[in-house]
């Protein structure tokens, strides 16, 4: 058995993603840079992932939500950036988490516009989204309509 | 020699504490192991179009890699599957991928399942078995021995040779294993002896068993070989069934085989060790305790009805204990004869044959094979008629025979 | 600030709302990082040794798989902490720390059996329901104690 001893330890790193129509994750990159006092900044395909302290990673990130509130999202991230464990060069295929990833970017300009959107609307004026789980039964009656349209 | 180059699907093992392990047993063999690398579509077309609606995304995941091996979308050397233990929808993930990546591909695939107790020890066999099949399919295709060769079967109860000449075996030697070495020897002077041929005329050695790299190198063995390739190659050339699927078990003294076979390669296998009561060992003392050979055990319980005797343990120590009592409470020899016979086949099927495919033949193979009240037992709790093959005690030395001819120069 | 249990738990989009609202995610990274930050013995990729399905047993018993109860050694103590929870129910390509259904049927009825209160949804798929979607997020965590939503 051999030792652990952990890199980065008392760090944290957060995933910021920009999905953004006049923004790329360069654009953010550069604005993160300015900003970046003692974190480190990675850029990735997707935006950037920012390691360092707790409250500094914090403060940079409210700076960069406001260049475009409602097309930059944040998570947090186990790993720090680059680390071979989690390394699609040293796995030979993507980490499992990035297919969750990818699955909600291609979602994520829906969340941009209700963001957008709700403050624009009265309160209480958005319908409830739709019921998650189970299936509307079809009414008995309604399908013997059904049942007797076909057999005229 | 080159890195091969070993696929994971699987679900589980990062969150078992076992990924090191796997990695571990995979670096051993000089093999690597990697993830196939596919995209989100790839994963939804793939799991579609594979048709098994599983709920698990991990095992959608595998099923998708799976279908990009398959398809040549990733290339890989072979492909170890690996789910948790216990788990009914990995479990059918598990068999039902490996069956279509050997149906649809030339890639060898070992699966297992694993709990946190895994190590790197246990898969090592594996592994090797996973390499050696990868590295050496054209010697794996061998279905006929040539020339004149000695295989040795260095085993943890006792040592087999057996030297073939042809395409037939010309000469055996069993012995209890005493010495791993000094055993060995005497095993092949009994074969030479029964051949009637000298040392220096054999072409080429295979060794397979415990001890196969200490007597492998001490008699300069051509191929050193672990037991699970070898006696799937063994059985099926014995039985005369080469081609498709079988199924190979081979109840030893100290541990127990299961292996599904297709084409003469191992597919799935388990190997278990845990328990004395479920192996040879226990009808060694049965018939110890009876006061007969233990070759005079199988006929005997060929005559019993072990359902009369009452068995409330599998353990070998209150195993053994009940059946005194039986003999005691006035039950026959044959009956408790069979009973023990019952044990044992039932305490394999339970813990081993469950986890592998049944498909027949059904080859039962190594020394046990030789007592009919086991044989008849395993086949009853499987219900099909058991295949087995002559000198299916020798199974190792003969698979090693048979394969070593591969090395005889000129060949 | 409430504790949010973010279903799945290395959702973007959840991780993001319940953040930006003033609550605090409980995401899987916040389990995965302690892992990766506390010494012990090396067990990659994640350093979940073989030590954590035997904690998971405080969630399942010792018949459930390992990698459920390794999982579960990840979210148990999450779950406990939770003070609210939301739900995405159609979340079937999340891998990896989501992988297992099994875990997640167990997740989920762990959360109703607390008794916490739980948003229920399924992801938006089109532009009014993603703004359906923000809506319910954001009313549900107003409702909750300390948020500065």
């Amino acid at each position: 058995m051999t030792e652990y001893h952990p890199q980065y330890a008392n760090t944290i790193t957060k995933y910021v993603f920009v999905e953004s129509p006049g923004m790329t994750p360069s654009d953010i990159a550069i604005r993160a840079y300015e900003i970046s006092q003692g974190v480190m900044i990675k850029e990735t395909c997707f935006g950037l992932q920012i390691t360092g302290k707790e409250d500094d990673v914090n403060a940079i990130i409210s700076h960069l939500r406001e260049i475009d509130p409602t097309h930059i999202f944040v998570k947090d991230r186990g790993f720090p950036p680059g680390d071979p464990r989690r390394c699609r060069a040293n796995l030979g295929g993507a980490r499992p988490g990035y297919f969750g990833h990818e699955f909600e970017i291609s979602l994520v300009r829906f969340i941009s516009k209700g963001l957008g959107e709700l403050p624009k609307r009265e309160a209480g004026s958005v319908p409830k989204p739709p019921i998650p789980f189970g299936t509307e039964k079809l009414d008995a009656k309604k399908l013997q309509k059904i049942i007797e349209s076909e057999e005229t | 020699m080159s890195l091969v180059r070993i696929a994971q699907l699987s679900c589980g093992p990062e969150y078992s504490g076992v990924q090191k392990e796997i990695e571990e047993a995979a670096k051993s063999v000089e093999a690597e192991i990697f993830f196939p690398d596919i995209k989100l579509a790839d994963i939804r077309q793939g799991f579609d179009l594979f048709g098994l609606d599983v709920r698990s995304p991990d095992l959608k995941l595998a099923i998708a890699r799976a279908r990009a091996l398959v398809e040549g979308k990733v290339e890989a050397d072979a492909v170890f599957i690996a789910t948790c233990f216990r788990c009914a929808e990995a479990a059918i993930v598990r068999n039902e991928l490996r069956r279509y990546i050997h149906e649809n591909s030339r890639l060898p695939v070992v699966s297992y399942s694993f709990t946190e107790r895994t190590t790197a020890g246990t898969l090592l066999t594996r592994m090797e078995a996973l390499t050696t099949i990868a590295r050496r399919r054209a010697l794996l295709a061998r279905e006929v021995q040539e020339g004149l060769t000695l295989g040795v079967d260095s085993g943890s109860s006792t040592t087999k040779a057996v030297i073939m000449q042809d395409n037939r075996i010309i000469g055996t030697g069993w012995l209890p294993t005493t010495g791993v070495l000094k055993s060995a020897e005497d095993a092949i002077e009994l074969s030479l002896k029964e051949a009637g041929i000298r040392r220096e005329e054999i072409q080429a050695i295979g060794t397979t068993g415990y001890g196969r790299f200490l007597v492998g190198e001490k008699i300069r063995a051509d191929l050193i070989q672990e037991e699970l390739t070898i006696n799937s190659k063994g059985a099926v050339y014995l039985a005369d069934t080469q081609h498709g699927p079988s199924t190979v078990i081979d109840i030893g003294g100290m541990d127990n085989k299961a292996i599904s076979v297709q084409d003469g390669i191992p597919g799935t296998f388990t190997m278990g060790g845990i328990c004395a009561g479920a192996s040879g060992r226990f009808l060694e003392m049965t018939a110890k305790r009876l006061g007969i050979d233990i070759t005079e055990l199988g006929p005997l319980a060929m005559k019993g009805i072990g359902k009369t005797v009452p068995m409330n343990s599998y353990c070998i120590v209150f195993g053994t204990q009940s059946l005194v009592n039986a003999l005691a409470a006035g039950s026959s020899p044959e009956d408790v004869a069979a009973a023990a016979c019952h044990s044992v086949a039932e305490q394999v099927f339970e813990q081993q044959l469950q986890e592998v495919d049944i498909k027949e033949p059904v080859i039962m193979v190594g020394g046990t094979s030789l007592i009919q009240g086991l044989v008849k037992a395993m086949g009853d709790l499987l219900r099909v008629e058991i295949v087995v093959p002559p000198h299916s005690q020798y199974i190792g030395a003969v698979g090693s025979a048979l394969l070593a001819s591969g090395f005889i120069k000129g060949s | 600030m409430a504790k949010v249990f973010i279903y799945p738990t290395t959702s973007l989009i959840l991780s993001d709302l319940v953040a930006r609202f003033g609550h605090t995610p409980l995401s899987a990274a916040l389990q995965i990082r302690e892992h990766i930050q506390t010494p012990g013995l090396e067990s990659p990729p994640l350093q979940i040794t073989p030590e954590d399905p035997k904690r998971g047993l405080k969630w399942a018993a010792v018949e459930v798989p390992a990698g459920v109860r390794g999982r579960m050694s990840l979210y148990g103590p999450m779950i406990e902490q939770a003070d609210a929870a939301i739900i995405i129910h159609d979340a079937d390509f999340s891998f990896g720390c989501m992988g297992c259904a099994r875990t997640n049927e167990l997740i989920q009825f762990l959360l109703r059996k607390s008794g916490i209160p739980i948003l229920d949804l399924r992801y938006p798929r089109t532009e009014e329901e993603g703004i359906e979607f923000v809506a319910a997020v954001r009313k549900f965590l107003q409702e909750l104690d300390g948020g500065d939503a």
